[in-house]
């Protein structure tokens, strides 16, 4: 049978029944447990009318109960639409509609969940409230609820697929506030699973904590990958009490942990990492933008002994694209590595043809964790997917060895911590706003995550505007990490000769 | 515990996460994560406040959501932070 995520997971339910997968505070889920509460969740949604091929959204936190929905939905033959819990309403709305979502499951205590479940009740859209309680005797109802709701509850084979089917759609910044669905196949996340796999040596005994959100890439590769691995999986969902994430890492010996630059800034920041007993973190990885160097040798200095890999990838890829093997990270400080097996990278020119070393053009991969496509936008899917190609947008170089390093980015996005905000969107929602005449939005550099948003506006004659009333509106219409930090008052913007906003000068 | 402490908190965290000056928006008592008002970031914006502008410094093992993830919780904290200075 073609390997997928739940024939991998079924592999590891096999070889370790009694061994935990799921760590969510004082609650701790087997591989059979986990099995059993994804075979549940499958039987339910079927219930409720899932068919193969319909797509299934979810608006919950990284929980057990996400974990069993994710694998039920795919079990059942459907395609998973996380989505992302720091959006409003009316986005989320927006992304589940466009994708012809026809079930929707979420936590109910999520604060733009009575909003979203109204807006797709109305749309036809079968809801299911899921209540996310964090101790084990709430979880335990959860699953006897889902096994009295459902026809069975024993083990059941996955429903079989082939490997250019769809198996989730995650909705990514474009660059309009135009919803686009990244489509992955069964074969694109099994491709980019077991590459990842491969390079990071996971095995069974790894216990991984992920603060990453499952409903982004990078954190469903990480779910993924230990999953398959027959791992352990300590879920948390923030780092906003980072001493007590440590605490959490030295106490269960953890031996992986993944994070974006923000992620590494924030522990650096704050915590004294020496000051806990980390001898069991065997590796750390990195991707979402570039972190400054000083930050690597600050990782390194003050965990010798931890293998950190830097890692370069794209929604587009399923997640993954490229590693730097740890042992260059002395010779190659600064670089994203090389294509991880299966994927070949290559730098191009804007007529197609190689750059050579030292070079700059567009990065560009080719592999089976490629995408199909945006969901329902061709002219979108034939921009980015060229002759087997994914063009990814981002400006790069080789050098001599064939190492690539990240130049910047072709396509204009700010880069918020791991999160990609269009200025166009962000603009958009501005420009809705009474008296304003005309905005532009830009990034600026941020200590902490990298860039943050910055907006211009001038004002129409006769109107007033304050910093507040713009951010509020931000604040109703745009996810957090989206709203503008800095917000200025012009008399004009700067134009090209074309008449568009010149967002560089805005700075 | 003063009332004013309350407010104090309360304003910085309308003004800076809700962007607004309408107590109604933030019971003393909600979740600041919970509700998605704050994020990682966020968090770190308050304990700056309660250190810079509260004058507390906020030790590491007291960075826990028992101490700062509502308005009373952290009106709690340096009320008791202060008492045992």
């Amino acid at each position: 049978m073609l390997p997928t995520l739940p024939t991998l997971l079924d592999a590891s339910v096999r070889r370790r029944p009694k061994a935990t997968a799921l760590v969510w505070h004082d609650v701790r889920w087997s591989y059979a447990d986990l099995a059993a509460a994804s075979a549940a969740a499958a039987a339910f949604l079927e219930r409720r009318g899932a068919k193969p091929g319909d797509r299934v959204g979810l608006l919950l936190r990284n929980c057990p109960q996400y974990v069993a929905l994710y694998y039920g939905a795919l079990a059942a033959g459907c395609a998973v639409v996380p989505l992302n819990p720091h959006e409003r309403a009316q986005v989320l709305a927006m992304q589940a509609q466009h994708c012809g979502t026809s079930l929707l499951a979420g936590d109910t205590a999520h604060p733009e969940w009575s909003a979203l479940a109204k807006k797709c009740r109305e749309a036809g859209v079968g809801i299911i409230p899921v209540e996310v309680a964090d101790d084990a005797a709430a979880l335990q109802g959860y699953l006897d609820q889902l096994k009295t709701t459902s026809a069975t509850t024993g083990p059941r084979p996955p429903h079989a697929v082939a490997a250019g089917d769809l198996a989730t759609i995650i909705y990514t910044s474009g660059t309009t506030g135009r919803p686009k669905g990244v489509m992955l196949s069964h074969g694109n996340l099994a491709a980019n699973t077991a590459s990842i796999v491969e390079y990071l040596e996971l095995g069974p005994a790894d216990r991984v904590l992920t603060v990453l959100p499952f409903q982004f890439s990078y954190g469903n590769s990480v779910l993924h990958t230990h999953l398959a691995v027959g791992a352990e999986v300590l879920l948390e969902d923030s780092l906003a009490y980072p001493h007590a994430v440590l605490q959490r890492m030295q106490n269960e010996a953890v031996t992986g942990f993944s994070g974006v630059p923000s992620t590494f800034a924030l522990l650096l920041s704050r915590c004294n990492l020496e000051d806990y007993d980390l001898a069991a973190l065997r590796y750390l990885t990195q991707a979402g933008g570039p972190m400054p160097r000083a930050n690597i040798s600050r990782l390194r200095e003050k965990l010798p002994k931890t293998r950190l890999f830097i890692m370069y990838g794209q929604t587009e890829a399923a997640a993954r694209l490229s590693y730097l093997p740890p042992e260059r990270l002395d010779d190659k400080l600064g670089s994203v590595g090389h294509g991880i097996p299966g994927v070949e990278l290559a730098v191009l020119h804007a007529d197609g043809s190689p750059a050579g070393a030292g070079e700059t053009g567009e990065i560009c991969a080719r592999g089976a964790n490629i995408m199909l496509g945006y969901w329902n936008d061709p002219a979108s899917s034939r921009e980015v997917l060229r002759d087997g190609w994914l063009l990814t947008g981002d400006l790069g170089h080789f050098d001599q060895e064939g190492f690539l390093y990240i130049d910047g980015r072709a396509v204009e996005m700010i880069k918020v911590g791991a999160f990609r905000v269009s200025p166009q969107e962000v603009e958009e929602v501005i420009a809705a706003l009474p008296g304003v005449e005309e905005v532009g939005v830009t990034a600026v550099q941020d200590e902490l995550l990298g860039q943050a948003v910055k907006a211009v506006i001038v004002v129409k004659a006769g109107a007033s505007l304050d910093e507040r009333t713009v951010k509020a509106h931000c604040h109703r219409n745009l996810a957090a990490y989206k709203i503008p930090k800095q917000v200025e008052f012009a008399a004009v913007l700067p134009h090209t000769a074309t008449g568009k906003v010149q967002r560089l000068r805005l700075v | 515990m003063s009332d004013s402490l309350h407010d104090t908190i309360r304003r910085f965290i309308l003004e800076n996460f809700l962007f607004t000056d309408d107590v109604s928006q933030l019971a003393l008592e909600d979740s600041l994560l919970g509700r998605g008002i704050v994020d990682s970031t966020g968090m770190l914006e308050i304990i700056l406040f309660i250190e810079e502008q509260l004058g507390v410094k906020v030790a590491d093992e007291d960075m826990v959501p028992e101490n700062l993830d509502s308005v009373s919780r952290i009106a709690a904290y340096v009320t008791a932070r202060r008492k045992a200075a």
